[in-house]
């Protein structure tokens, strides 16, 4: 029990300091901040279906992306509506996005599903570079609000809520039990009368909903928006490998490899940004931390013998394990 | 698994936190820093030094340098009878909008710099532009060259090259002239990409008051494929293929018709074509290759700074080993517009935010020669602080080397038209 | 009728194109389990070779094809190892880590690349480059047709490689199972770094060919891996013979697409084909392995 008060101690210490640091740091690092939550929250959001429900989504910048669109379609003429207003469309539409696509998708397994995501995510880059209302590949810009603490506090506030809501519905429910349950045995899962069809969809739409967001404060934020900056497979890559560096399937990983790897990259981007070198810098580091920290960061915290190993290990067999599985 | 929830532990959290905490003690000393050494005037660059508009970046980045280096050379900017060097501080977009205004945000607080340069593509220009409104700080854009950046009407930005939408649909109308026997119909290729698609549409738009005849206007993906497009505008046999583009798809342009042994009578490009790298990848494929400039290094213009084009061109092939074009021109030019508005401002070192704004109002009164040409930004309209003054030149690439062939008044060569076959 | 020939034979020698670097990654998917994401990275190191061999010698792109071969089939070799050690950890993830691990791998030789080189845009000169035939009313591009030859003797070489030796079986053995081939005497750990050696040269060789049809920069290789990943699972992954329907199919669609309907709508119609036949049939469309 001692162990707990601890925790809720430092949760607390955590949040005194996050909701302080607007009076302690510059606008710049404060932009940073605001850029790491927004990480930290994006990697969490793919945390849930990929972590904890074993399905790898390549593609999970398309709800990214749908939450920064519908916000950006809204705030521009003809409709010149408040950025609140488009939060609520904006998670509608994700939503209804997300079972259409979801429904279907869900079915695959492995590389697979993983693969059929980046197609979908794709096929929106390309529509929203084709068609005329989306601004094509010009992009739209957003009426600028130029206050940082906003956006800072925004993104605390949606980072805030998406990891109290990972903790209550995946580390403590019934849902997340069967979320993990069918991570570790798909048919054994279903075979104890849990509907994991149903179990899927909703981890992917909360996960999808989640994403889109941080989409929407992002566009609202950036004020610029085109398809491939918010759309591009690149931002999919980055919330994939923050998930695996923090450590997939467990609750802080993704906020840790989130936080490191963005701060990590702005700060060599500082210092050596006069070049191309950092992204050879940033390229040996993730080879670095693959082949010296496996468990990922979170794993150097996780206790001996009842380690994440054996629980984690079943969600990656997903990506390519369904093949393998068949010809055991 | 059901107790994962456990391993939320203070070990697991510490880690978190430790890493939050490092973060913002490393922001920490780097806050108030920046003003402590002798006086200089601080200049940010934003430009695209990774990415997918590296080759872009490069030449803006090159193009601010040699106007910083060459005044610094000179002891520095001169404001009310006394010298002060320029420092030049940097900061990569990654070709991403999100990442520019990271940039300009990092180069105004941590370095507080009092100007920034442009960056070299639009968007990344237009997600900076609320910044340096944020910050009231100044910015001078050598090379963005979308008609989005200035219908925004920014307040500190001003653009040296001409909006595309000026130049491109013009230089249809040269073309037109001076082709014998008269060209008739035109097939136009834009690349659907930022910059490439809008100068594909000011080639659309141009057509017809160049009394020409349009037959294709066809916008292709730029990681597409370009054979079926060739095979389909080879099939409606054009005149005059006009393409929109940046430097790589544009020499795939060539590369394809080549291997479809399409050759169009005329070939017209807008921005690639005056860059070296493009008559380098394809050697002899590359002549005859039309392009429009609104500077070479022929142009008979001069400043105090650099003296001639000739002696600009020279400085800079000396730098950099290459011949500049009229991006890396517009980008040097940009530091001439910096340093005449701060001898009229007439303030030093470090600049007060009031300073900034006046620099601001100075830079919009430019009305100056350089080796660029004439710099003077609009004050109205969909050009807003855009300096259209620039005549656009029509280039054709003869023996592997870039020369104007239009107008007449501008042409230092015949225009070979139409195209000899492919060799 | 002209214009619809011209455009088959335009699809089918995109296929042939996308092929060249896809039939590898197939294999080292069967064997070693890894979906590559340096695929890109690989292509464009070859084309680079290719570019320094005609810039820096004077000589032929093709003369770099073997060169390719033999010097990034050497790197790959060494790299196979530490990717079979990754891909077989006893941690918790390893297919992911050795994802990352690509992943980190393409980062790391796209920045190099980019310090080292630059950022100008390359050709390689040919003796085929922009050389062409007519037939009937249809032009044929004779390095597009290298191109597809080359693919077509990569895949027929492959498979008599696969089908026709020892080593073959062994490898064909431990796609299949690799306990099982393993306790049949296969050193699968040596037989995964000459797999993945085998791939990183083969895949370079078509990079000298993409330098030869279009061009190189360091940053083109994401659009090569993308279509490796795309390709490999429409054919489902692992199936060399379905890589090559697979790419075909993508060709042709691409090609009618553009010249048809309207070339911006080229790559929407390949993604929406790519996630609607995984839809319909989701192991992809040839079902079997190796």
């Amino acid at each position: 029990m001692k162990a707990r008060w601890l925790d809720i101690l430092f949760l607390g210490a955590l949040l005194f300091v996050l909701v302080l640091l607007p009076l302690l740091v510059n606008n710049y690092w404060l932009r940073i901040a605001t850029g790491a939550l927004m990480w930290a929250g994006l990697a969490c959001s793919w945390n849930m279906l990929g972590g904890y429900a074993g399905y790898i989504n390549f593609g999970h910048s398309a709800f990214f992306g749908l939450g920064a669109y519908v916000t950006a379609l809204m705030m521009v003429d003809p409709l010149g509506l408040p950025f609140a207003a488009t939060i609520p469309a904006g998670i509608a539409v994700t939503a209804a996005c997300a079972v259409i696509i979801g429904a279907p998708t869900l079915r695959l397994r492995g590389a697979y599903f993983a693969i059929a995501t980046w197609a979908f995510a794709e096929v929106l880059i390309q529509f929203a570079t084709v068609m005329e209302f989306t601004g094509g590949i010009g992009g739209l810009s957003l009426p600028p609000f130029l206050n940082e603490r906003f956006f800072y506090f925004a993104m605390l506030m949606a980072a805030a809520l998406t990891y109290l809501v990972t903790w209550a519905l995946f580390e403590h429910s019934r849902f997340g039990l069967k979320v993990k349950a069918l991570r570790d045995h798909e048919p054994a899962a279903e075979a104890m009368g849990i509907n994991t069809s149903l179990v899927k969809l909703q981890t992917f739409v909360l996960s999808a909903v989640t994403a889109s967001v941080f989409g929407a404060i992002f566009a609202y934020w950036v004020t610029f928006i085109n398809p491939k900056s918010v759309f591009g497979g690149d931002i999919t890559d980055q919330m994939v490998v923050m998930v695996l560096l923090g450590g997939l399937g467990t609750l802080w990983g993704p906020a840790i490899g989130g936080v490191a790897l963005f701060v990590v990259n702005r700060l060599i981007w500082m210092y050596w940004g006069d070049t191309a070198f950092y992204i050879a810098i940033l390229g040996a580091a993730i080879v670095l931390v693959v082949l010296f920290l496996p468990n990922g960061i979170a794993g150097l915290f996780a206790k001996r013998g009842r380690g994440s190993v054996s629980v984690l290990g079943k969600a990656v067999e997903k990506l390519v394990g369904a093949g393998e599985g068949d010809r055991k | 698994m059901a107790l994962t929830y456990r391993s939320f532990s203070r070990r697991r959290f510490l880690g978190g936190s430790a890493v939050a905490v490092t973060a913002g003690a490393l922001g920490m000393p780097f806050v108030h820093t920046a003003r402590a050494q002798a006086a200089t005037f601080k200049a940010g660059v934003i430009t695209s030094l990774s990415g997918e508009n590296i080759l872009g970046g490069n030449l803006t980045k090159r193009g601010y340098d040699l106007w910083a280096d060459t005044v610094n050379e000179k002891g520095g900017v001169e404001v009310a009878g006394e010298r002060f060097k320029v420092e030049m501080f940097y900061g990569d977009d990654q070709s991403n909008p999100a990442t520019g205004a990271d940039a300009a945000e990092r180069l105004i607080v941590q370095n507080e710099v009092d100007v920034l340069f442009g960056p070299y593509t639009s968007g990344s220009t237009i997600a900076v532009q609320p910044i340096c409104q944020k910050y009231q700080v100044p910015m001078i854009s050598g090379s963005a060259e979308s008609p989005n950046v200035w219908k925004a009407k920014p307040e500190f930005n001003f653009g040296i090259i001409p909006s595309v939408d000026t130049t491109s649909g013009l230089s249809l109308g040269v073309l037109a002239k001076l082709s014998n026997p008269a060209a008739k119909t035109v097939a136009v290729i834009g690349v659907n990409e930022p910059f490439s698609k809008e100068t594909g549409e000011g080639f659309r738009d141009g057509v017809e008051a160049a009394g020409l005849e349009l037959v294709a206007y066809e916008l292709v993906p730029p990681e597409g494929d370009l054979t079926p497009v060739i095979s389909k505008i080879a099939a409606l046999n054009p005149d005059v293929v006009a393409v929109g583009g940046h430097e790589e798809p544009l020499i795939n342009v060539v590369k394809t018709s080549k291997s479809l042994n399409f050759r169009p009578k005329a070939l017209i490009m807008h921005y690639g074509v005056t860059n070296p790298a493009f008559a380098e990848a394809l050697g002899a494929d590359a002549d005859g290759t039309t392009g429009v400039a609104v500077w070479l290094p022929t142009v008979p213009y001069k400043d105090d700074v650099f003296g001639t084009a000739q002696e600009f061109t020279a400085m800079a092939q000396k730098k950099s080993g290459v011949e500049p074009d009229y991006t890396e021109a517009g980008c040097a030019a940009s530091g001439l517009v910096l340093g005449d508005a701060l001898k009229r401002l007439g303030k030093k070192p470090a600049l007060t935010p009031e300073d900034r704004v006046a620099l601001k109002d100075a830079i919009a009164e430019t009305d100056i020669q350089t080796f660029y040409g004439p710099i003077k930004f609009e004050k109205e309209g969909n050009h807003y602080h855009d300096n259209i003054q620039p005549v656009p030149v029509l280039i054709q690439i003869q023996g592997g080397k870039t020369v104007a062939v239009g107008p007449k008044e501008a042409a230092a060569a015949p225009f070979t038209y139409p195209l000899p076959a492919w060799k | 009728m002209d214009l619809f020939l011209q455009t088959l034979l335009n699809g089918l020698l995109i296929g042939g194109v996308i092929a060249t670097f896809t039939i590898a990654f197939q294999l080292t998917f069967g064997v070693l389990h890894v979906i590559d994401f340096a695929v890109g990275g690989w292509v464009v190191l070859g084309g680079y070779l290719g570019y320094y061999i005609v810039a820096g010698l004077g000589l032929d792109g093709f003369v770099a094809i073997p060169v390719a071969f033999v010097l990034f089939g050497a790197i790959g070799y060494l790299i196979g190892p530490i990717l079979y050690n990754v891909r077989n950890s006893r941690t918790a993830r390893p297919e992911l880590m050795a994802l990352a691990l690509t992943f980190g791998l393409f980062t790391l030789l796209r920045g190099g690349m980019l310090t080292a080189w630059g950022f100008n845009t390359r050709t390689v000169a040919t003796a085929l480059s922009g050389e062409s035939l007519m037939v009937g009313p249809v032009t044929v591009p004779l390095i597009r047709v290298a191109a597809a030859l080359f693919a077509v003797m990569i895949a027929g070489g492959l498979f008599v490689f696969l089908y026709r030796t020892r080593y073959g079986l062994a490898i064909r053995a431990t796609a299949e199972n690799r306990h099982n081939a393993a306790l049949m005497g296969v050193n699968i750990r040596r037989l995964s770094a000459n797999v993945y050696g085998l791939y990183a040269g083969i895949t370079a060789m078509a990079g000298v060919l993409m330098g030869a049809i279009y061009s190189v920069n360091p940053e083109s290789g994401l659009r090569y891996t993308l279509f490796a990943f795309f390709v490999a699972v429409l054919a489902g992954l692992g199936s060399v013979g379905g890589a090559v329907v697979a790419a075909l199919l993508l060709g042709v669609v691409e090609a009618y697409v553009a010249t048809y309907v309207g070339s911006s709508y080229s790559l929407l119609a390949i993604f929406a084909t790519l996630f609607l036949v995984l839809l319909i049939s989701p192991r992809g469309i040839l079902r079997r392995g190796l």
